[in-house]
């Protein structure tokens, strides 16, 4: 009984297969190479190569080799690999989009083989360190960047436009200088989720046509600086400080390295608007 | 992929190839020599997408070739008209004789069929700028091609052009009959490629946007989109994706990128890196970085992008406005890096938004917003990738800090857009002192009946506009219609007030979303007629645009007879449309054929039953429509029936008249008034002094392909009807009628 049992579970998932087979038309088969990781990777990349009675991958996720049968009046071969690469998995046609891959689950981020994109001046990684003054070494690379800031902050509170933008294009130099890779991990987990708006934030202030436009990024450049100041643990004693009128009530923060309030969202106007809200030592 | 029809002689192959070698042989040579091109206009066919169309090439290929000069070049180029029909050649963004300028009937005598015309010209200028066809739809069919004058001393980096283009296997008569007749093919075969594009009642439940449907159509507006036409193909240079291969890893790149569509706009976006900008409708500006920009129809930017890395190809991505479908160049060789495409529209936000914009009376009402210079498009609502897609706004309670952030895309996330205002000269565009000439242009249309018009006018009920030599003219331009409008001015540079100061960026295109305001102003140097237009090519040819003249111009020779010449270029925008319709049902045919224009209506309708008892009917009316929206519509009209009735018997109508619809033979006049819901009321009196008042709705669209229509009147006639569309042409249809009942049967419309 156990015999014919599996007996029919064999004869029925050959049917399966050949029917699965049988409903694409004019079907060619190659073999094509596409990354991922692990069963998810599978279902995902089978999924978004499916296309039914046009399109049909069988995945491996050990060889990275997939089945591919597709009608060949109907689509291609690389249409059907676009799709894959779309829903982030590089193959040997395409390469996903970064957004793509970045949207993939955690366990499905496979490495990826091409090359890392080198910045405008070709120099990432020159600078390694080989002290084991890896914390000494922090600080200072984050030095630069709240020295930015404060002389940043500085113009503001003069509704200096002109300074503002030179200043912001320091810190923005500064946040690009940061090495990741020598961040502890608190910091480099900190970092990794403040650093994309940071550094978006400073360039739009940047380009800002007027002083306003600057002062309302910089209240999003100064939440995240403050998170980052949190785990930093700064040589001199930073305030955090608080404007509760900006933005039609919603308020606004700032850091500072004196405790006297000057408000850089309103300058002349409101000097001393503001209270301390937390002293990080 | 052309299938040349003709193979061009020996003789004229060998001299085409000698110009090329003389062009090519060395380009300092020839600065400032006379440059000739010939080009060969004929008649061909392509297959873009799928079907042999009837198309026009040009030296046997589509895009047109790409033409090279140099500043201070003379152009020579004999246009070679091999059609049937007559064509024309326009220089789009060059300054040039009146005379030259290549506007059929308007600056240059028609190319007829069979004849040769020189086009000679100084070019005073450099930069990127292309060529097309002016006459009648032929843009659409392949008559584009790019224009490219090189500085003397140019910095020398390698580029690349890029000619986008839009394709349709349908004719562009076809595409341009059915805009007229408010068909929603396009919708259907958008929704094919896009689920919810015809924004039936089926799609709005299914979007929980019910509500923003009923108050869409109580606001008198059809399913919203952004753009007119279904197209089966969008092109780079002639092809679905075309490919650069000669750069590598460090290369800067410029791209010449030219928007040679008739009716699409296009969103630009580069896999590797940021997009610099450095040059708008030929000119330069100060170089600006951005994630995404827009090109509009007929614009054109230069960008200097950078290759990444070697062994990769990177898709320089252009998508259309209604992200129905893109075309890719690729930049480099070898594996693939794709660019990310942008997700689909979410139309009932954009209804939505739209809802609110609109007043009762079809005017927009921007609600105290100043809205300007591309910077706060009101489509970012159907934008994912900038507001969310509608879980995560859900979710994350997308707060935008004010009002007018919240159409800010610059604002509303870290992707930089390009908009007008970021573009800056490099130099100053002061205009010299002169006294100013103020027009303010009212963009105005109605997409129901497909009428594009400035001020409520279109191009022949308005006389040209005046203007003298040697004062500047400046436009203020508000846009109170529902889609944006590419409008170009012939012959000249404006500058686009935007806050640079002096340094105003000059283009002779302006993308004006709508209820924005902007403000051109250009110095008037030159001297003859020019067309100032939106270069939606349907909407041109509908007649938006106004003929810029100066007073006291010399004769042009190549119109002697300027008043017989102005009456065949007022024919465009005249032109009437044709559209017929019959149901060939179980119990009787149902039709109807209309002929109109932009003012005018002939309608016809009839109701044959196969026997006395059915009876036979026919309905005409012919009429005028009134005011912007076109809402009121008299006419006067006949109206011939015959039914045979039981014995004795006698109906009376609402009003207690006895009602001879079993036997009428009058003539009418009457008023149809669209009131909200889209609802045509009909009070008429006929030569019999009986009134009869009628209220109908057509075409409601309950799912993608199912359309109902409902009717009643004080003859107590009623009818309810339902139709499925099969094709373009085909529709199974069945109905209850109050004199025929009911019936079931095929539909035929052209």
């Amino acid at each position: 009984m156990k015999t014919f049992k599996q007996l029919m579970v064999a004869i029925s998932s050959v049917a399966i297969i050949t029917s699965a087979n049988a409903q694409i038309k004019n079907s060619k088969t190659v073999t094509v190479n596409i990354n991922g990781n692990c069963d998810m990777c599978k279902k995902a990349i089978e999924t978004a190569a499916f296309v039914k009675k046009v399109a049909a991958i069988d995945w491996n996720k050990d060889t990275h080799l997939a089945t591919l049968t597709y009608d060949s009046t109907k689509t291609t071969k690389e249409d059907v690999l676009k799709r894959v690469a779309l829903a982030g998995y590089d193959n040997e046609t395409f390469l996903a989009p970064d957004a793509a891959y970045a949207n993939l689950s955690g366990c499905c981020q496979y490495d990826r083989k091409r090359k890392i994109m080198t910045n405008a001046s070709g120099e990432t990684g020159t600078v390694k360190s080989q002290t084991g003054a890896q914390e000494k070494a922090t600080v200072n690379q984050f030095k630069t960047v709240f020295d930015a800031y404060f002389e940043l902050k500085e113009a503001l509170v003069k509704t200096d436009f002109k300074t503002a933008t030179l200043k912001a294009r320091d810190l923005s130099a500064a946040l690009t200088k940061i090495d990741m890779m020598k961040l502890e991990p608190s910091q480099h987990e900190v970092w990794m989720k403040v650093y994309k708006d940071l550094i978006a934030q400073t360039d739009a202030m940047v380009k800002a046509k007027d002083i306003e436009i600057q002062r309302s990024h910089f209240s999003i450049v100064s939440d995240n600086l403050y998170e980052l100041a949190k785990v930093v643990k700064p040589e001199a004693t930073i305030y955090y400080q608080h404007c509760p009128m900006y933005q039609d009530g919603k308020g606004a923060n700032w850091l500072s390295v004196e405790k006297t309030i000057k408000n850089p969202y309103y300058g002349s106007q409101m000097l001393s608007c503001g209270k301390t809200i937390e002293t990080i030592k | 992929m052309i299938q040349r029809k003709l193979v061009q002689s020996h003789l004229t192959v060998l001299k085409y190839f000698l110009y090329i070698c003389v062009l090519w042989s060395g380009p300092q040579l020839l600065a400032q020599k006379a440059v000739r091109y010939d080009l060969f206009v004929r008649d061909t066919l392509v297959n873009f997408a799928g079907k042999d169309i009837k198309a026009y090439a040009v030296n046997g290929q589509i895009p047109m070739p790409e033409l090279h000069f140099i500043e201070g070049d003379t152009a020579e180029i004999y246009v070679h008209n091999e059609l049937k029909t007559e064509t024309s050649i326009h220089w789009h963004g060059l300054i040039l004789p009146n005379e030259q300028d290549g506007v059929p009937y308007l600056t240059t005598a028609p190319i007829k069929a069979g004849t040769t015309h020189l086009y000679k010209f100084p070019l005073v200028q450099n930069g990127t700028y292309w060529y097309h066809s002016h006459t009648k739809l032929q843009e659409q069919s392949g008559m584009y091609g790019a224009f490219i004058i090189h500085k003397k001393e140019e910095q020398k980096i390698p580029e690349y052009t890029m000619v986008l283009s839009d394709w349709t296997n349908m004719k562009p008569f076809e595409v341009h009959r059915r805009l007229h007749n408010a068909n929603d093919w396009s919708a259907i075969k958008k929704a094919k490629v896009q689920k919810g594009a015809v924004q039936s009642y089926v799609d709005a439940i299914a979007d929980q946007s019910l509500k923003v449907k009923l108050k869409n159509e109580w606001k008198r507006m059809l399913a919203m989109d952004v753009s007119d036409v279904y197209y089966d193909q969008f092109l780079t240079n002639g092809k679905k994706e075309d490919q650069a291969t000669q750069f590598k890893a460090g290369d800067k790149v410029r791209l010449r990128i030219i928007n040679g569509s008739s009716s699409t706009y296009f969103w630009l976006k580069y896999a590797g890196g940021k997009m610099n900008v450095v040059a708008s409708d030929g000119m330069d500006v100060e170089p600006v970085a951005v994630d995404r920009m827009i090109i509009a129809v007929a614009e054109i930017y230069d960008v200097i992008v950078t290759i990444p890395a070697d062994s990769t190809a990177f898709e320089f991505l252009a998508t259309s406005e209604d992200r129905i479908r893109s075309t890719s160049l690729w930049l480099g060789t070898g594996i693939k890096q794709l660019a990310t495409p942008l997700q689909p529209l979410k139309y009932f936000e954009g209804m939505k938004m739209m809802n609110g914009m609109m007043k009762m009376n079809g005017n927009l009402d921007d609600m105290g917003m100043n809205m300007s210079l591309q910077q706060m498009d009101m489509n970012v609502v159907m934008y994912p990738e900038i507001t969310g897609n509608k879980e995560t706004k859900k979710q994350a309670g997308h707060n935008p800090t004010n009002q007018e952030n919240q159409y800010n895309s610059n604002a509303l996330s870290d992707i930089v857009t390009l908009n007008y205002a970021m573009l800056r000269s490099p130099v100053k565009t002061t205009l010299p002192k002169a006294p100013i000439k103020e027009l303010r242009f009212e963009l105005t249309g109605n997409m129901t009946r497909y009428v594009w018009s400035i001020n409520n006018k279109t191009v022949s009920e308005t006389d040209k506009i005046l203007i003298k030599k040697g004062e500047n003219v400046r436009i203020v331009i508000y846009n109170n219609s529902m889609m944006r409008h590419p409008m170009h001015l012939h012959g000249h540079f404006f500058r686009i007030i935007n806050g640079q100061g002096d340094y105003s960026p000059l283009k002779n295109v302006l993308d004006i979303m709508p209820m924005e305001t902007d403000t051109i102003e250009f110095a008037a140097t030159e001297s003859g007629d020019w067309f100032f237009h939106c270069h939606i090519l349907y909407h041109m040819m509908s007649g938006m645009g106004r003929i810029f003249s100066y007073e006291n111009s010399p004769p042009n020779p190549e119109l002697p007879n300027p008043k017989k010449a102005l009456k065949m270029l007022y024919r465009d925008d005249k032109e009437f449309h044709f559209m017929i319709d019959n149901d060939f049902a179980s119990n009787g045919n149902d039709g109807e054929m209309l002929l109109q224009n932009t003012r005018w209506k002939l309608q016809t309708e009839w109701r044959l039953g196969y026997n006395d008892m059915h009876g036979y009917e026919v309905e005409s009316h012919f009429g005028r429509y009134i005011g912007k929206m076109q809402w009121l519509f008299p006419y006067v009209g006949f109206d011939w029936r015959y039914r045979k009735m039981g014995r004795d018997e006698v109906e009376k109508n609402l009003f207690g008249q006895i009602d001879t619809k079993d036997k009428r033979s009058v003539i009418c006049i009457g008023i149809q008034y669209t009131l909200p819901m889209l609802i045509v009321a009909d009070v008429r009196l006929d030569s019999d002094s009986k009134l009869r008042f009628q209220l109908m709705r057509e075409d409601i669209p309950l799912t993608k392909r199912l359309r109902m229509t409902l009717m009643g009147n004080s003859d107590l006639e009623y009818m309810a009807g339902l139709k499925y569309i099969v094709t373009k042409k085909i529709s199974l249809s069945t109905h209850y009628d109050s004199d025929m009942g009911f019936g079931a049967g095929i539909t035929l419309m052209y």
